[in-house]
């Protein structure tokens, strides 16, 4: 297991290109965040990020699936909120066997 | 195990039959299924029945490679009845690292007939099914719609969106899996399969589901190109077996039983929301941070293109065409093409290097430090492309020198910069990106890409260069 994240932080899981893209496979970040603010908060600190892995990844909040979609007024989007201790994990698809 | 006699006490014949699906009694064992498959019988909740219920199942593997490799030998040694296998390459040197069912005397051998020669080694009861072509939107369809269960061990989003989508149409489970360099992906989809279009209550999702779009063509990387470790991919397949033999065996694929019916094994029915397995192995530590993950999925997606509301894809549909899966799969990407004055053939480079007409210059190589190491041309620095395009970005953001993002010696002068790369795409990204970034010191420093990289100069100049 990654180590516990420091006082209001999250730890974020960066899998496959996620993880080539940031150089990292974990990182602590502020918390909490809303989850609609997730992509805008990875896109500052890894411009590009969005588009090359973010928009056809998946992601979890502590081991469950999260629907992350584009529509700002979607259910889940707008109500879940990423708090201190959780563990974030961006999961992209990998394709070759 | 010591004393591997048999246990003459259990029956040969007579309770050794099992229920089909249509509540019919079938089949009964023969001696020689009896003994080999007698280890796995007796495990609980496999017995008679479960092992009748794979002998009487039909199990398509796509991909005869890394995953299909593993997998096919435990779906064989299992005695699942009917195994077809799609593939249409054939067997090379670099693959027996990791695809262990094919060998070094039949190297040059279609993958799916020397997969078969050691399957049938391995067992030689099942019947085994050769598709020695690619699945296409055309084929795919008629020959998935003769199987009970899918895995996919393919190794391009084309085809995993393909054989998705088929599986959503003619309602067959899908046991998907997928990995490359240090991690791999396993996940069971379409379990029990529900009519495409069924959103009110709680169905397995799709590959689409999961997955909406397909990650740019950039970004993707094959193993061919990114490399792969055996284990990783190894362990995948061999999960995808276990998944296969455990939803055949107990018949999870099937509808739920109606009440009356009390001999269905009480095994967890609900893949509605199945488990994504994630496999990461880490080569710079003994164990790693976080070896397995097991991540619960969502269900279908009320609005997904393939299995959702008001879904249009058809059998039909795709045959003709519709969806482009070629498209799909290869949407916006930044295709560099450089003007001909910063560009140079890898026999042009060569010649001028020969005969002295090259100015002194620095010769970037962009690969990935691994592939460099293997061998590279006189003088060249090693700058990995990925790495360089991190930094680049950081340098927008934050207005930092663009001058340190050459190798140390590199950003004085007007010394002419050539980039070389694998196979030519990135070393013009690299050009491009060099010159956004004002290193050409306004046109007075020459910035050229060498064409088709090095895979060009073997072909064309070196034949002993150690390309991989």
């Amino acid at each position: 297991m990654a180590s516990k994240p420091p006082p209001g932080h999250f730890n974020i899981l960066y899998f496959a290109t996620a993880g080539s893209y940031t150089a990292k496979n974990v990182e602590a970040l502020p918390a909490p965040l809303p989850l609609k603010k997730l992509f805008g908060t990875l896109e500052e600190r890894y411009q590009g990020i969005r588009a090359s892995v973010l928009d056809h990844s998946l992601v979890t909040i502590n081991l469950t699936y999260v629907d992350v979609t584009d529509d700002e007024a979607s259910e889940d989007g707008d109500q879940i909120v990423i708090k201190e201790g959780d563990e974030v994990a961006i999961i992209p698809p990998v394709s070759s066997g | 195990m010591a004393g591997e006699t048999k246990d003459n006490s259990l029956p040969k014949n007579g309770l050794l039959s099992a229920r089909s699906s249509d509540g019919k009694f079938s089949r009964r064992l023969t001696d020689d299924e009896f003994d080999r498959y007698s280890r796995q019988m007796i495990v609980p909740g496999m017995g008679r029945e479960g092992q009748l219920r794979l002998i009487e199942s039909r199990l398509l593997i796509i991909g005869a490679g890394g995953l299909g490799c593993p997998a096919a030998q435990y779906i064989a040694g299992a005695g699942v009845g009917t195994i077809g296998i799609v593939d249409g390459d054939i067997v090379e040197a670099s693959n027996l690292h990791r695809q262990v069912g094919h060998a070094t005397s039949r190297l040059g051998m279609k993958k799916v007939d020397s997969l078969i020669t050691h399957l049938k080694a391995l067992n030689p009861l099942p019947t085994y099914i050769p598709y020695d072509f690619q699945l296409t939107p055309q084929n795919a369809a008629d020959i998935i719609s003769q199987y009970d269960l899918v895995l996919d061990c393919t190794d391009h989003p084309i085809t995993r969106y393909l054989i998705s989508d088929i599986c959503v149409l003619t309602q067959k489970p899908l046991v998907s899996a997928a990995a490359v360099q240090k991690s791999g992906q396993l996940t069971v989809l379409n379990c029990p399969p529900a009519p495409q279009g069924l959103v009110d209550g709680e169905y397995p999702p799709c590959y689409r589901c999961c997955f909406r779009k397909p990650p740019p063509p950039s970004s993707m990387v094959s193993c061919g190109e990114a490399g792969i470790m055996g284990p990783v991919v190894g362990m995948m397949g061999m999960a995808q077996a276990g998944e296969a033999i455990k939803i055949l065996a107990s018949g999870l694929h099937l509808p739920p039983p109606t009440s009356d019916d009390n001999t269905a094994p009480p095994l967890e029915r609900n893949l509605a929301r199945p488990t994504l397995l994630i496999y990461t192995y880490d080569l710079d530590s003994a164990v790693g941070p976080y070896s397995f993950r097991a991540l619960k999925m969502g269900g279908r997606k009320k609005n997904c293109f393939a299995c959702g509301e008001g879904s249009t894809l058809t059998l039909d549909g795709i045959k003709t065409g519709n969806p482009d899966y070629v498209q799909f799969c290869s949407a916006p990407t930044i295709n560099v093409r450089l003007p001909p004055e910063q560009r140079i053939t890898a026999v042009a480079y060569h010649a001028a290097k020969e005969k002295g007409e090259l100015p002194a210059h620095i010769l970037v190589d962009t690969r990935e430090k691994e592939h460099f190491s293997f061998g590279s041309l006189e003088g060249a620095v090693n700058m990995p492309f990925g790495r360089f395009l991190m930094n680049a970005a950081a340098v927008k953001r934050t207005g930092g020198s663009a001058r340190d993002l050459l190798p140390t010696g590199a950003a004085d002068g007007d010394a002419p910069i050539f980039v070389v790369c694998r196979t030519g795409q990135d070393s013009q990204e690299t050009v491009e990106k060099l010159r956004e970034l004002g290193l050409d010191n306004g046109g007075q420093r020459k910035i050229v890409d060498i064409m088709g990289g090095l895979r060009a100069w073997k072909q064309d100049v070196d034949p002993t260069f150690p390309f991989i």
